[in-house]
């Protein structure tokens, strides 16, 4: 009797995955296929080319690199900001909280290139102060490179800041809502039991925020890794180069739609996404009960 | 051992008042209940004596010393939390262990430490789990241990036994009882429940609106209570509080007018003619050959097994008296209720506490 309607609910259900998977399915195979074409097809031709080819004839490596380090950089920094900023904000009584609140996801309402203009020029400005401060204290041959990690336009630096400020808003917001529901006699049984504010965080909030902070980095890093806009407009060497900038650039660089090369770079760019996902989830679903009742 | 001092305590949250000079003295080694309505502000004291509040005037002295603006941790105090509050992440073990282990000191010593205590409440098989694993009854007892294992000189308790189901709170407060004589420690135990004050405290203190109201031992209190709120909040079921107007003063007593009952008594007292008086009789202070009467219409009868109540309506006012005071209490039927006068309480007309 009940077993009708639900046979039914599970066709509809396995045609709808089956029709969101298809295109990434594509993606897979084609990416292995000497002579990829538009259409699902399994390869004859079984080939790692468009890889190596990602690695060796671009600089793929380099983009790669460059973007695990400043998108990882910009997920830890805005977990730490968002992890203390958000005890900050569920624990605090102060009059401003609500308005602060409200006035940073404003910051998110603004959409980013409106915000790219006064961003490059204050960013230019302190850029030079940095400049000057490491002219002083450093050799002029050691001047480039330290621009390179220390630089607030074209620096590893300044786009680890930038995404972590447009990341920090949702940060703050997901785990202030999350230690809203962490009991504040936590907090006070470890005060009684002579903790000191390290060993608090460390010991007790630390263990208790995981699945708030493991939400809040999976969003800051899926959405720092896919942001195209920032790289652009503020990295210039091509050294520094990012995935998603150098993937676009080699795409322009190719007369022909090379269906084998642009779905490896495809591939190759959803990669640390789903392991960010892989990884986050097992922290996500591990939430602690039954230390406190009533 | 440690008492507790506490002179003119005041708190204030912004203009807002809800701790007005609180004075009490708890002599090393006693067990004081605060006991008070909802809101009344029993929480709030113990905090303050915890250090989880700060203390807006006044000072708290522990052990003699002034603890107004030391660390909660260096207090000397121990904190049973209403919620429990067990870390969720670690075992029971590692709960009861924290403190020496946030001080630094070595495995061996916490876990021997740990161990003993556990041997006490009985918590040696529940130590390798985590608290969602435990029932209610279970981790009061963890968080009881969790705050032993300090050695505090003072104990905090507040309201720990609320989330227990009746049964298990009479077990759990036989063991509070239990603990307290065998560690001989000073606490503080804060419950909105009478019975619980009434069996566990060697002082009770009733607090009301943030004021103390009166401090004295269980049965001080009951049967000699300095105002009409105390004289309700103490004793269950509760006292009967019957309004009054004083027509006369003779040598024999007041001649008192019953206003809801429609009755007049003579009780000894003194007042003046004319004076709005409020008449206390407990339950049980009804009695087949007392010299005073009223007629009353019984309404419920209460079987609790070993005691009955009854429930009876005069005028607009409902009594309940022990039914073994009165003879033959059906229910629906007129009875006539009889106590001795001099049995009665009398309180003024702001509720104050009129002494013969
Ligand atoms: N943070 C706060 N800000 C403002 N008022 C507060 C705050 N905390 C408590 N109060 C007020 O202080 C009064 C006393 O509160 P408290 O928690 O001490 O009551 P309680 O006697 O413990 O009550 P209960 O039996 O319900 O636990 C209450 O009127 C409450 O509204
Ligand atoms: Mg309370």
């Amino acid at each position: 009797m009940a077993k009708r309607p639900q046979l039914m609910a599970y066709a509809t259900l396995s045609l709808i995955s089956a029709y969101c998977a298809l295109p990434f399915f594509w993606a897979a195979l084609a990416s292995f296929d000497g002579n990829a074409s538009l259409f699902l097809k399994w390869p004859e031709d079984w080939t790692t080319a468009n890889y190596t080819r990602i690695f060796t004839v671009e600089n793929g490596l380099t983009w790669f690199m460059n973007s695990l380090i400043v998108v990882g950089a910009a997920t830890v920094l805005t977990m730490v900001l968002g992890g203390l900023g958000g005890y900050a904000l569920s624990r605090s009584n102060a009059w401003w909280k609500r308005p602060f609140l409200y006035t940073i996801l404003l910051i998110r309402v603004v959409p980013p290139p409106a915000l790219i203009v006064p961003l490059y020029k204050v960013l230019l400005t302190a850029n030079r102060a940095v400049q000057e401060v490491l002219r002083a204290v450093l050799p002029p041959d050691m001047l480039r490179p330290a621009m390179r990690v220390f630089g607030l336009v074209d620096g590893y630096l300044g786009m680890i800041l930038i995404l972590t400020a447009l990341q920090l808003p949702l940060a703050l917001w997901i785990l202030k809502t999350f230690f809203d529901t962490v009991s504040r006699d936590y907090d006070e049984a470890a005060l009684l039991d002579g903790a000191s504010l390290m060993q608090r965080i460390r010991l007790v909030l630390l263990p208790l925020a995981l699945p708030g902070l493991a939400a809040a980095g999976l969003f800051a890093f899926i959405s720092a890794w896919g942001d195209f806009l920032m790289p652009l407009i503020f990295i210039s060497s091509p050294e520094l180069q990012m995935l998603p900038l150098g993937l676009f650039r080699a795409f322009l660089r190719v007369n022909t739609v090379d269906w084998g090369f642009l779905t490896a770079l495809a591939v190759l760019y959803m990669v640390p996404s789903v392991v960010a996902f892989g990884f986050a989830r097992g922290f996500l679903v591990r939430t602690f009960g039954g230390g406190v009742k009533g | 051992m440690t008492g507790l001092q506490l002179t003119n305590l005041s708190k204030s949250y912004g203009g807002h008042r809800v701790i007005h000079d609180a004075s009490l003295t708890v002599h090393p080694g006693e067990f004081v209940v605060f006991v008070g309505p909802s809101g009344c502000g029993k929480s709030t004291l113990l905090r303050m004596i915890a250090g989880l509040e700060e203390i807006t005037s006044g000072s708290l002295q522990i052990g003699g010393q002034v603890m107004n603006d030391v660390n909660p941790a260096e207090r000397g105090v121990g904190m049973v939390f209403q919620s429990y509050a067990l870390y969720p992440h670690m075992t029971v073990a590692q709960n009861m262990g924290f403190s020496l282990r946030v001080a630094g000191k070595p495995p061996a010593e916490i876990a021997a430490r740990v161990a003993e205590v556990a041997q006490t409440l009985q918590l040696t098989p529940l130590l390798d789990r985590r608290p969602a694993a435990l029932s209610g009854g279970q981790r009061q007892r963890v968080a009881i241990g969790r705050a032993i294992l300090r050695r505090p000189k003072v104990f905090l308790f507040d309201e720990p036994l609320s989330n227990l189901d009746a049964e298990l709170r009479v077990t759990m407060r036989i063991e509070i009882a239990r603990l307290h004589r065998q560690l001989g420690a000073t606490v503080v135990y804060v419950t909105h429940d009478q019975t619980e004050a009434m069996t566990l405290a060697t002082r009770i203190v009733v607090l009301r609106a943030g004021r103390i109201e009166q401090v004295g031992a269980p049965l001080d209190l009951y049967h000699d209570p300095a105002n009409t709120f105390v004289a309700g909040f103490i004793g269950s079921p509760r006292m009967n509080l019957i309004p009054a107007e004083v027509l006369g003063v003779s040598a024999a007593g007041l001649d008192l007018a019953l206003t809801g009952l429609d009755a007049r008594v003579t009780v000894p007292g003194r007042a003046a003619v004319g004076d709005r008086v409020t008449l206390g009789l407990r339950p049980e202070d009804f009695d087949p050959l007392g010299a005073a009467e009223l007629t009353l219409e019984v309404d419920v009868v209460e079987h609790l097994g070993a005691e009955s109540f009854a429930y009876a309506r005069g005028g607009d006012l409902t009594l309940i008296l022990s039914a073994r005071g009165v003879p033959e209490v059906k229910p629906g039927q007129g009875c006539t209720a009889r106590f001795d006068p001099a049995r009665a309480l009398l309180f003024d007309a702001s509720g104050q506490r009129l002494r013969p």
